[in-house]
């Protein structure tokens, strides 16, 4: 009923046009990289990068998966898109489950020192990687299972141990005690209280914790680098050092078309997910 | 249960963590010694042009970083705060960028930056022939290119903690703004934003700490180059340890690594005790 | 001060009908209260005479000015909020003022009102204080100090009260009334506390579902309620209600159950039709014990129990098929038990229609 006034309307009209703008910025770097990952080779030879592709095809995609080079390699990238799978499911897994039960033992069980605990398991959440890298290392190597999967596996898990603790142990702490102290009384146990109680009433942690971890362990890179292995090595390390050989012409279309494919699975699961991955990503950042 | 994971996370981290800072000590070369140095291994370090250059650039590309995504994320919140019709759309469109690997964020930037096929070359070829934005390329402004990326991969993550926090706030007080007329932007400047200085102050750790542990980014999009101008601490210490094999001057970088987190991360936490504890 | 004119307001949230067709002339001067259960509307019915809602139909008119499309800044009005809406991370000076900085008044206005206000308030030790460092009273005060300094020309109360203990309710309704006094201000309020409506009102609007009942002086209210509904929901405790129907003749009288309780000149607003059924309303004080020599308007009831309230003991008893409750002088209440014969003040009877609600 209200008369809308000039002012406001120009007000609003200036708020969508901000909006429009930075969502441009945020979206132009990725078009570019579809447009010219769709590019034939003859064009790549002398082109922009925000040049549109005359013929748009998959060629180039297909090249990258099956044959683009890495040095002498030329196994495409479907070989680093299967060891990121092999190295994925388990680590995941792992330390999902590691993550939950710690959490859940730090909320409803009274465990010694759990305070000094959780601080320590915040501050590991912060230490770089570099610090700990060469120990890490050396411990492997003595052990035998340096440059392995099980390396690369057990160095997932230990990474994501203080973050998923975090995680489940904020959000089980959200549960009402009674719960786990009915269940006692009747007599369930730790393990029982967990299967029965806890996990079905998981369900929404469960999502954002996977979430979380999935995209951060497909994103990795210098672990993977480190602890993977020549056999092992994931998506993003082959990524890498197929757009950085420099013998030649550079194939743009090709590495593109490679660079989409190594962020297509996490990118998939953020539209696929929406809320649950914004949860994810701000619960793992907003711990405190 | 609760043992083994302990103990394991213990061991590992703790320990390694303090095996480094041991070895930063030490006169390591090539392999450990464990002959202690004091802190010749940190006199060598800051007396070594490449970690200087790249020590510094770790404060200009994080304050750089810390700003823009900090204002970039919160103008977004409050652009978004506003009742906007399409948010699900403009929200997705500014979260899709924290999905990507900080590989794929760094060679697209790069491709994007570079002068022979990206952003110079486009503008030339509309006309302007004398354009130039070589950036990248150039050792006194490489750095700066990872702030563009930086900014890029983490706004939206800002924006979503601090709408969060926008929207947290009591609608009675928008009210009391509105019937005493004050305009909405310096209602946000004077009385919405102060009121989240805490959030802020999240996002800011959030971010530094990125900045600190940024590895991936500066290797996929400048490899330190041109040269080491765009190098950072992150990269120097894994380049140290593995390609350079000087263990010692690798530890002690290290050390100033989580030397800096610490620095950070402690005051951050104990005013957060402080404040929850009040 | 002005005067507030709103006509034919209606408003619905969707198909749900929140205001009917609301008329309230308030005038210059006047502490008029929104008064009603929740869900009544009273405070949908503030919210568009701020202007924080926007209203489907009518006309509200402020000071003669018609505001009806006005934003709320615009008209002419300064809020006090339930939870005081203060400005945490400003000073209580600062809070104070910052409407007036933005509005570019002149400094020397700025501190002469924030003083005035201060010392009206006695906020003169709290100004460097931040809200989060005052008590819920001290903070009602910065929020009314802070409506004041705009120097409106109507103040409206969303509920000010509820939040504070009921102690200090008490003592901000004396602050209210004085500040009422002092400035004879106009002032539209709203509480679903009939109390604090009776005490700081000189004009109660009741509402209910959507409609204002009656908009009256709070005694016209208490002795000649419109109503059904508020002569049941203004004064505590509430009035008795008894059916019974309507004897007809030169005397007219009600017969409720067995007994036949004489009218004596009970002002009907239409002439009374013989036989018809009605409800008789009649409060507790009204009700006492029987002497002697009262019989026509005495009715026979069995006692069923004594609450003692201090001054009085309100005394509950049984008659016919009503339960009533009578205001006794604690030492007469007792020594009471079994059959008792009370006795009806019926000059000072309602009467109301079963159907309608209305008064007869």
């Amino acid at each position: 009923m209200r008369g809308v006034n000039r002012q406001a309307r120009i007000g609003r009209i200036g708020l969508y046009l901000l909006l429009i703008w930075t969502c441009l910025f945020f979206s132009i770097p990725l078009l570019v990289v579809i447009a010219t990952s769709l590019k034939t080779s003859d064009e790549v030879r002398t082109f922009s990068i925000f040049s549109l592709p005359s013929a748009p095809g998959f060629a180039a995609w297909v090249k990258a998966w099956y044959s683009a080079c890495t040095g002498l390699n030329c196994g495409g990238v479907h070989v680093g898109f299967w060891n990121s799978v092999r190295i994925l499911i388990p680590s995941v897994i792992i330390s999902i489950f590691a993550g939950s039960v710690t959490g859940y033992a730090l909320s409803h069980w009274r465990v010694r020192g759990a305070n000094i605990i959780m601080l320590f398991l915040l501050l590991g959440a912060f230490i770089p990687y570099q610090v700990i890298l060469y120990p890490l290392v050396k411990m492997f190597s003595t052990v035998g299972i340096y440059s392995t999967l099980p390396c690369i596996i057990a160095v997932h898990v230990l990474f994501g141990l203080p973050v998923m603790s975090l995680l489940f142990r904020n959000f089980y702490a959200g549960l009402p005690e009674e719960l786990v102290k009915a269940a006692r009384i009747d007599g369930a146990g730790f393990w029982r209280i967990f299967a029965w109680v806890m996990l079905p009433m998981s369900v929404n942690i469960l999502i954002v914790a996977t979430i979380l971890q999935t995209t951060g362990i497909w994103n990795d890179y210098l672990l993977g680098l480190i602890f993977a292995g020549r056999d092992n090595i994931p998506m993003t390390v082959q990524l890498n050092a197929i757009s950085t050989t420099s013998t030649g012409v550079i194939e743009y279309n090709v590495n593109t078309a490679a660079a989409l494919l190594t962020a297509l699975p996490p990118l998939l699961i953020y539209f696929f997910s929406g809320r649950y991955f914004v949860r994810g990503i701000t619960a793992g950042a907003v711990k405190g | 249960m609760l043992a083994p994971t302990v103990l394991v996370m213990l061991v590992c981290f703790y320990g390694s963590a303090l095996w480094t800072v041991y070895i930063s000590m030490t006169r390591s070369f090539l392999l450990p010694t464990y002959i202690f140095a004091g802190g010749a291994q940190y006199q060598r370090l800051f007396h070594t042009p490449r970690w200087q250059v790249a020590y510094g650039n770790m404060f200009l590309f994080g304050a750089l970083d810390i700003v823009g995504t900090l204002f970039l994320g919160t103008l977004l919140a409050v652009l978004l705060d506003r009742r906007v019709r399409f948010e699900g759309v403009f929200r997705t469109i500014m979260l899709y960028p924290l999905s990507i690997s900080f590989i794929v964020t760094g060679l697209t930037w790069q491709w994007v930056l570079s002068p022979t096929i990206g952003f110079e070359h486009f503008v030339r070829g509309l006309g302007w022939t004398n354009f130039v934005f070589d950036w990248i390329t150039r050792p006194d402004r490489a750095i700066y290119t990872l702030v563009f990326a930086g900014i890029w991969h983490q706004s939206g993550l800002i924006m979503a903690i601090m709408l969060a926090g926008l929207r947290g706030v009591d609608r009675e007080i928008w009210r009391a703004i509105r019937v005493e007329g004050i305009p909405a932007w310096r209602a946000y400047i004077n009385i919405v934003l102060p009121m989240l200085r805490p959030l802020m102050v999240t996002c800011i750790v959030l971010i530094a700490i990125a900045v600190v542990k940024s590895y991936d980014l500066v290797v996929a999009m400048t490899n330190g180059g041109p040269g080491f101008a765009s190098d950072l601490p992150g990269k120097f210490v894994v380049d140290f340890e593995f390609e350079r094999a000087n263990i010692g001057q690798a530890s002690a970088a290290a050390t100033v690594m989580l030397g800096s987190v610490l620095a950070i991360v402690a005051p951050y936490l104990y005013f957060e005790l402080a404040r929850t504890n009040r | 001060m002005s005067a507030v004119s709103v006509l034919g307001l209606s408003k619905s949230f969707g198909p749900l009908r929140v205001l009917r067709d609301i008329d309230l002339p308030v005038e210059a001067g006047d502490f008029t209260v929104l008064l009603g259960p929740s869900g009544c509307g009273k405070s949908t019915l503030l919210n568009a005479i701020a202007g924080l809602e926007d209203i489907d139909s009518g006309r509200i008119e402020i000071g003669g000015v018609d505001v009806t499309q006005q934003e709320p800044s615009k008209r002419g009005i300064a809020m006090v909020f339930q939870s005081y809406a203060l400005y945490p991370t400003m000073s209580v000076r600062g809070n104070l003022s910052f409407g007036l900085r933005v509005k570019s008044t002149p400094k020397r206005e700025v501190e002469r009102r924030i003083a005035w206000a201060s010392r009206l308030l006695q906020l003169d030790e709290l100004l460097d204080r931040k809200p989060s460092q005052l008590s819920g009273g001290q903070r009602q005060r910065v929020a009314i100090g802070r409506a004041l300094v705009q120097q409106a020309k109507v103040f409206l109360f969303d509920e000010p009260l509820s939040n504070l203990d009921a102690k200090l309710r008490t003592e901000m309704r004396v602050e209210l009334k004085r500040l009422h006094k002092e400035l004879g201000a106009t002032i539209i309020y709203v509480t679903h506390d009939q109390i604090e409506a009776m005490t700081l009102a000189t004009r109660i609007a009741v509402m209910r579902a959507g409609r204002i009942e009656q908009y009256a002086a709070p005694d016209s209210l208490y002795e000649q309620p419109e109503t059904l509904f508020v002569a049941g929901f203004v004064g505590s405790p509430a009035m008795n209600f008894l059916r019974g129907a309507l004897v007809g003749g030169i005397a007219p009288a009600v017969r409720v159950g067995a007994t036949t309780l004489p009218l004596n000149g009970y002002a009907f607003r239409a002439p009374p039709s013989g036989g018809r059924d009605l409800v008789v309303g009649i409060r507790p004080e009204h009700i006492g014990l029987a002497t002697h020599g009262q019989e026509p308007c005495a009715v026979d009831a069995d006692t069923l129990f004594m609450e003692p309230m201090g001054a009085d003991t309100l005394g509950w008893f049984r008659c016919g098929a009503h339960r009533i409750a009578a205001r006794l002088p604690p030492q007469v209440a007792r020594r009471i038990s079994g059959s008792v014969r009370l006795n009806f003040a019926m000059d000072q009877v309602s009467l109301f229609d079963p159907a309608s609600e209305a008064r007869l």
